[in-house]
C-alpha cells in the first residue's frame, strides 16, 4: 500500500469489515509498527523515535477508537482530560483525579457534542452513544495535528452524526492539519470528506475525490467489497 | 453551556475518610506515634538468627525427624478438611435458601448458628478440644473440621443458591421430587465451582495444620516451636523452609487442579472424557484420608468414649454462667481494641505494598524488557515466600526486634497477608483489557500517567474488595499470633485456658465471636460500596 495524506485534507476511509482500515490507522498512530515497509506521520517515522520524542509525536496524533477505550469506572471529565496526558506531567496527572483540572475547557468540549451536563457523571453508566461522544471530546481537548477516527459515528443519529464528523474536520482544520475517519456509511463519507480512498484486503482499490463519486457508485462499491 | 457542580460520592466518601481516621487510631494504638516499639537488645539475637538462614541444619537425623513431622501435618490437614468437606456438605443442605425457600426465619437462625464455629480460630479449637480430649489426633482433627467445616458449608450453600433456578423449576414442574430436582437442576452446574472450593480446602487445611502444631499438634510447627524455644537457629531454619515448601506444594497442586476444573480441556465429541489429573486428584485426595486415619491411629472410641464425655460436661458445667466481673469485661474490651487495630495495621501494611508491587508484579505484556521480566519473576518470588510462611512464624521472628504488642503481631499479619493480597492484586490488574491504557500510550500519555488513568480506577474496586475480604481472615489470625505472645486478645484466652478459669475462657470466646462477626458485617457493607 503506498497512500499519502497531505495537511488540510479530509479523507474516508471504505471497505468491507477485515479489509485492513483498523490496522491502517493503527499504523498511523504508532501503535503498531509495520513489519514491512516505511511509515511517516507528520514528517517522523515512529518506529525511529523512544521516549519522550514518540510521546511528542503521539501527542500531535489523536484517535477516536472503534471501541472507544474509555475508563468505564472514571467520571467523564477524566476521561475527557485525557486527551491532554501527553502534556501533562505525572504528577498534574494524578492530582486531577482528586480535583479535576481545566474543567473549563472540558466542558466547552462537551458543550460542543451535547454533553455538557454529564460532566460528573461515571462514564460506564451513559449509553454507547453517549460514550462515543466523550471519545470525541476527548480528541478534541487533545488538539491533535492528525485526527484519527474509527467508525465515530457508529452508535449516533443521523444528526449527531453530522455534527460528530463536522466537528472532527473543524478540529482538523483548526490545526492546520489532516482528518482520516473510517466510515461504513457512503452518504456520510461524501459529505463529510473531500478524498475517499477504498480498501480491499489491505490494498488500495480506490482513490478518489469525493467530487467525483456518485453515492450510487460508492455503494456499489461497498457492494462490490463486501 | 452550564456544567453542574462536582458532587463526590457520600458514601464512598465517608466510608474512605472513616477508613483513615481508623487507621490512624490503629497506627496510635500500636505505638508508631508514640513509645518504644522496638527491643535494641534483640537484634543481636536476631543477627545469629538471620544467619541461620543460609547455613540450616541438613544433619539426618533432623531431616528424618523432619520427614515425620511433614507426614504428621499432612495427615492432619488431609483428615481435618475430609471432615470439614463432610460437615459441610450436610451443613450446606441446612443452610441453603434452596432448603428453606420462602421461610426466611429459619433460613436467618441456621446462618446466623455458623458463625459461632467460624469465628474461633483453629487454633483457638485445637486449644479447647485438648482439655476435653486430652493428647489425642482427634484434637487436630477437629480443631481444623469444625471450623472449616462452617465456612465450607456456608460456601457450598451460596454456590448452589446462586444457579439459575430455571431447570431446577422446569424439572419440578414436571413432577420431580425436590431432591431429584437439585440433584439434577442444580448441583450439575454448582458442581465446578464445588469442587473447586473443596481443592482449595484441603490447600488451606495444611497450613492450618502447620499452625497446629505451633500450638503443641505435633508435626512440623512443633518440630519449629521445639528448636525455636532451644534457641538451635539453623534447625530452625531447616523447619521454616520445609513449612515454606508444603505449604508451596499444596499451594501450586491446589491451584493447578483448580485451575483445570475451572477450564477443562475440550474433549473429542461422542466421547465421555473426565479429566484424568482431577479425577486422579480426587481419588488421591481420598486415598490420602485414609492413609492419615491408619497414620495417626484415629480411634472413634475415644470420640465417643465416657472420658471424653465426662470431661466435656465438666467444662461445659464450669463454663457456664460465663464470668461477668468488671475487672475482667475491662480487660477483654482493651484487648479487643489491640486485636482490630493489629488486623487494621496488618491490612494497611499489606495494601500498600501490593499496591507499590502491583506493576512489578503483574506479568508484563509481550515485548517487555529482559530487566522488567526479572523484576517481575523476583517479586513475584518474594510474594510467595512471604505467604509460604504462616504468620505465627513471622510473629516468632519478629518478636525478635520489636516489644511484645500489638505492633510485632500486626506487622506478622501484615507481611503475610502482602503475600497473599500482592499476587491478588497483581492478577486484578492483568485480568484487565489493556486498551484503555494503550489508547492512552497512543495519544502521548507518559506510563505513570496511562498507569494512573487507564489502569489503576478500574482496578481499585476489586483490589479493595480483597483488602477487605482478607480483613476478615486478618482478625481470625489476630487472635492466633496472640495466644504466642504478639499482644491482643490471644494472649487473654491462653492465660485463661491454662489457669483453667473456663466462666473466663467463656466470656473471652463470645468476645471473639462478636468481634469476628462485627468486622465481617462491616466488611460486607463496606465491599458494597466500594463496588
Amino acid at each position: 500500500m503506498d497512500l499519502t495524506v497531505r495537511a488540510g485534507e479530509r479523507v474516508a476511509v471504505v471497505g468491507a469489515s477485515g479489509a485492513g482500515k483498523s490496522t491502517l490507522l493503527a499504523v498511523a498512530n504508532g501503535s503498531v509498527v509495520p513489519t514491512a515497509g516505511r511509515v511517516q506521520v507528520l514528517g517522523t517515522d515512529p518506529a525511529g523515535l523512544t521516549g519522550a520524542a514518540l510521546r511528542r509525536l503521539r501527542a500531535r496524533v489523536g484517535t477516536v477508537h472503534q471501541h472507544l477505550e474509555l475508563v468505564g469506572p472514571l467520571r467523564v471529565v477524566h476521561n475527557v482530560n485525557a486527551g491532554r496526558l501527553g502534556r501533562w506531567s505525572a504528577g498534574r496527572a494524578a492530582w486531577s483525579l482528586v480535583r479535576p483540572q481545566g474543567v473549563e475547557e472540558v466542558v466547552a468540549a462537551l458543550d460542543r457534542v451535547g454533553l455538557a451536563d454529564r460532566v460528573y457523571d461515571r462514564t460506564e453508566r451513559l449509553s454507547g452513544g453517549q460514550q462515543q461522544r466523550v471519545a470525541l471530546a476527548r480528541v478534541l481537548v487533545q488538539r491533535p495535528e492528525l485526527v484519527l477516527a474509527d467508525e465515530p459515528a457508529s452508535a449516533l443519529d443521523p444528526a449527531l452524526a453530522d455534527t460528530a464528523l463536522e466537528l472532527l474536520g473543524e478540529l482538523a482544520a483548526d490545526t492546520g492539519g489532516a482528518l482520516v475517519v473510517c466510515l461504513h456509511d457512503p452518504a456520510l463519507a461524501l459529505r463529510h470528506c473531500d478524498r475517499v480512498v477504498g480498501l480491499a484486503a489491505g490494498r488500495v482499490v480506490l482513490d478518489a475525490p469525493a467530487t467525483e463519486l456518485t453515492l450510487p457508485a460508492l455503494e456499489a462499491f461497498y457492494g462490490v467489497t463486501r | 453551556m452550564t456544567a453542574p457542580a462536582l458532587r463526590r460520592d457520600r458514601r464512598r466518601w465517608t466510608w474512605g475518610v472513616g477508613a483513615l481516621v481508623v487507621l490512624a487510631w490503629s497506627l496510635a494504638g500500636a505505638g508508631v506515634f508514640s513509645g518504644e516499639v522496638l527491643n535494641p537488645a534483640g537484634l543481636a539475637q536476631f543477627g545469629r538468627f538471620a544467619a541461620g538462614a543460609v547455613h540450616p541444619a541438613l544433619d539426618a537425623d533432623l531431616l528424618a525427624v523432619l520427614a515425620r513431622a511433614a507426614l504428621v501435618t499432612v495427615a492432619y490437614a488431609a483428615l481435618g478438611a475430609g471432615l470439614a468437606l463432610a460437615l459441610g456438605a450436610l451443613g450446606a443442605v441446612a443452610v441453603a435458601r434452596t432448603t428453606w425457600g420462602r421461610r426466611r426465619l429459619g433460613w436467618a437462625l441456621t446462618r446466623g448458628a455458623l458463625a459461632v464455629p467460624r469465628g474461633l480460630h483453629e487454633a483457638v479449637w485445637g486449644l479447647l478440644l485438648v482439655n476435653v480430649l486430652g493428647l489425642d489426633p482427634w484434637v487436630g482433627v477437629l480443631a481444623i473440621g469444625i471450623p472449616y467445616g462452617a465456612v465450607t458449608a456456608k460456601v457450598f450453600a451460596d454456590l448452589v443458591d446462586e444457579v439459575p433456578r430455571g431447570s431446577h423449576d422446569a424439572l419440578r414442574a414436571a413432577g420431580a421430587t425436590r431432591t431429584t430436582a437439585v440433584v439434577y437442576g442444580l448441583l450439575p452446574a454448582a458442581s465446578g465451582g464445588l469442587l473447586s472450593y473443596a481443592f482449595y480446602r484441603v490447600e488451606c487445611a495444611v497450613r492450618s495444620a502447620v499452625v497446629l502444631g505451633l500450638i503443641g499438634a505435633g508435626g512440623l510447627g512443633y518440630e519449629l516451636l521445639l528448636s525455636f524455644s532451644s534457641l538451635r537457629w539453623p534447625q530452625v531454619w531447616t523447619a521454616v523452609y520445609a513449612i515454606a515448601g508444603l505449604c508451596l506444594l499444596a499451594d501450586v497442586a491446589g491451584r493447578s487442579v483448580r485451575r483445570r476444573v475451572a477450564s477443562p480441556a475440550p474433549a473429542a465429541a461422542g466421547v465421555l472424557r473426565r479429566d484424568p489429573v482431577v479425577t486422579g486428584a480426587v481419588l488421591g485426595t481420598v486415598a490420602l484420608i485414609g492413609w492419615s486415619a491408619w497414620y495417626l491411629a484415629l480411634d472413634a472410641a475415644t470420640l465417643v468414649g465416657p472420658r471424653a464425655r465426662e470431661q466435656l460436661g465438666y467444662v461445659l458445667g464450669a463454663a457456664w454462667p460465663p464470668a461477668t466481673d468488671g475487672d475482667l469485661l475491662r480487660r477483654v474490651l482493651v484487648l479487643s481494641v489491640d486485636t482490630v487495630q493489629m488486623s487494621v495495621v496488618a491490612i494497611a501494611v499489606a495494601l500498600a505494598g501490593s499496591v507499590a508491587l502491583a506493576g512489578l508484579a503483574a506479568h508484563p505484556g509481550p515485548g517487555a524488557s529482559t530487566g522488567r521480566r526479572a523484576a517481575g519473576v523476583v517479586v513475584r518470588l518474594a510474594l510467595v515466600l512471604l505467604r509460604a510462611v504462616p504468620p505465627p512464624v513471622w510473629a516468632l521472628v519478629l518478636l525478635f526486634v520489636f516489644l511484645p504488642g500489638v505492633l510485632p503481631g500486626a506487622l506478622a499479619l501484615g507481611v503475610y497477608t502482602l503475600g497473599v493480597l500482592g499476587r491478588l492484586t497483581a492478577e486484578a490488574t492483568e485480568s484487565l483489557d489493556p486498551r484503555p491504557r494503550a489508547a492512552l500510550t497512543a495519544l502521548g500519555a507518559r506510563p505513570a500517567g496511562a498507569w494512573l488513568v487507564g489502569t489503576a480506577p478500574r482496578a481499585v474496586g476489586p483490589v479493595l474488595a480483597f483488602a477487605l475480604y482478607r480483613w476478615e481472615v486478618a482478625i481470625r489470625d489476630a487472635t492466633l499470633v496472640g495466644l504466642l505472645g504478639a499482644g491482643g486478645i490471644g494472649v487473654l484466652l491462653s492465660a485463661e485456658i491454662s489457669s483453667f478459669n473456663w466462666p473466663a475462657v467463656a466470656t473471652v470466646l463470645a468476645a471473639m465471636v462478636l468481634l469476628t462477626w462485627a468486622v465481617d458485617l462491616v466488611s460486607a457493607r463496606a465491599r458494597e460500596a466500594v463496588r
